[in-house]
């Protein structure tokens, strides 16, 4: 018999198998031929070698930062998306189809706005304290004179829009206001959170997102082209 | 062993973040030693790592005991280097290897030709010169001590397959190693 045929086997008995531990007949021919052939004790000298060599290699330690990433990115996850999944959970089959293209808007939206804040914030295990950020209480007014001047042209384009589409709009409004409010209890009892100062500009900014796209679509509606969304969406940039 | 995964994976999915500390206590460092070996880059290792875990997070839902934690990690960590591995590949504008790639060379001697004491530079020298099926199979199987079963359930191939991948492995690292 060629030694080729015996290849399958001869691995198996690298690996440990005897044809005395179990009833095997190859193995056992095998263990026959492999007394008078060169070359597969040549073999089963060097596949020992290696096995043995390979199975005491070093393990190596991955440095403590890849942990730090792990945990900071679990921790932006779960944080980040109760209102999305909340969104995520109506019902888009019982929607018009206008809302619900809204809807996916939203969520790309707040999506984007997940990974856009992925990309530029460092890494951190915990919710990190620093000093109170001026920043964020001018980010804050910035971000409500947008939201004021866009409800006044949502509330002037509202009789534009379906009953059905109305009320999802509600529903998705009533959930951001919950997360804005939520974000600003959590700013109120730390002021000095990171964690919740982004928190409540993304809240807003999903907020001013949701708003633009509601005076867009009150437009397509309506025929108009939504010069007064640009405009007030430039306010935002 | 699978009653204890199936507890710490209960215990993740509830959010326990010290469980999902100690899975990653228990598993980082055979999968970094895995995953640097794959892609031969530290830093890429790293990356690879990081989202193997997060995915491990994402997806431990769907953890149903059918294999050990373990198995099933190194399943996602062999995924994803694959994936790496083939798409640098397509980046560099060549095609990876297939799992079956061609025969393995023997060359032309009986008497053994490794020398006895083959030293463990060489050794991963030769590992990371082997085309990428070869190289999982054999990392799987003589560095990480699967059996062939388990290979096959972690790459995806039959257990046929996985014994082929692993001799070739071991005919290829003879010729490199005796040179």
């Amino acid at each position: 018999m060629s030694c080729e045929l015996y290849d399958d086997v001869l691995d198996e008995y690298v690996d440990g198998a005897r044809a005395a531990d179990r009833a095997d007949a190859r193995l056992a021919a095998f263990e026959s031929h492999l007394a008078g052939c060169a070359r597969c004790q040549g073999l089963v000298a060097d596949f020992a070698n290696i096995r043995r060599t390979a199975a005491a290699l070093d393990e190596h330690l991955p440095p403590p930062r890849v942990w730090a990433k792990i945990a900071s990115s679990i921790e932006q996850e779960e944080r980040q998306p109760w209102w999305a999944r909340s969104l995520a959970n109506t019902r888009a089959a019982r929607l018009p189809l206008a809302a619900a293209a809204l809807l996916a808007l939203l969520l790309g939206g707040a999506a984007w706005l997940g990974w856009q804040q992925e990309r530029g914030s460092p890494p951190q295990t915990t919710a990190a304290v620093q000093t109170p950020d001026a920043g964020t209480a001018m980010a804050e007014q910035h971000y409500e004179e947008a939201i004021a001047g866009l409800q006044q042209i949502v509330d002037a384009r509202d009789a534009d829009l379906d009953p059905g589409t109305r009320a999802v709009l509600r529903q998705n409004f009533a959930v951001i206001d919950r997360a804005i409010n939520e974000s600003r209890e959590a700013l109120s009892d730390e002021p000095a959170s990171a964690l919740a100062q982004e928190s409540l500009l993304d809240a807003l900014d999903t907020k001013v997102a949701l708003l633009q796209d509601t005076v867009a679509l009150a437009s397509e509606i309506d025929g108009d082209r939504p010069d007064d969304a640009a405009g007030a969406a430039q306010v935002n940039q | 062993m699978r009653t204890a995964d199936l507890e710490l994976a209960a215990r993740c999915r509830a959010g326990d973040a010290d469980a999902f500390a100690e899975l990653y206590r228990q598993h980082a460092r055979r999968l970094f030693s895995l995953v640097l070996r794959m892609t031969g880059s530290a830093e890429d290792a790293e990356d690879l790592l990081q989202e193997v875990f997060l995915q491990a997070h994402r997806k431990l839902a769907g953890f149903r005991g059918e294999s050990t934690l373990g198995t099933w990690l190194y399943r996602l960590a062999m995924n994803h280097c694959l994936d790496h591995l083939r798409g640098r590949g397509a980046k560099m504008g060549r095609s990876t290897e297939s799992l079956d790639v061609e025969d393995a060379f023997e060359p032309a001697a009986y008497a053994p030709i490794v020398p006895t004491a083959v030293s463990c530079v060489d050794l991963e020298r030769a590992i990371a010169a082997l085309p990428e099926g070869y190289r999982a199979a054999f990392l799987l199987h003589d560095v990480e001590g699967f059996e062939h079963r388990e290979v096959a359930k972690i790459l995806g191939v039959s257990e046929g397959t996985s014994k082929s991948q692993v001799h070739k492995a071991r005919m290829k690292l003879r010729a490199m190693l005796s040179q």
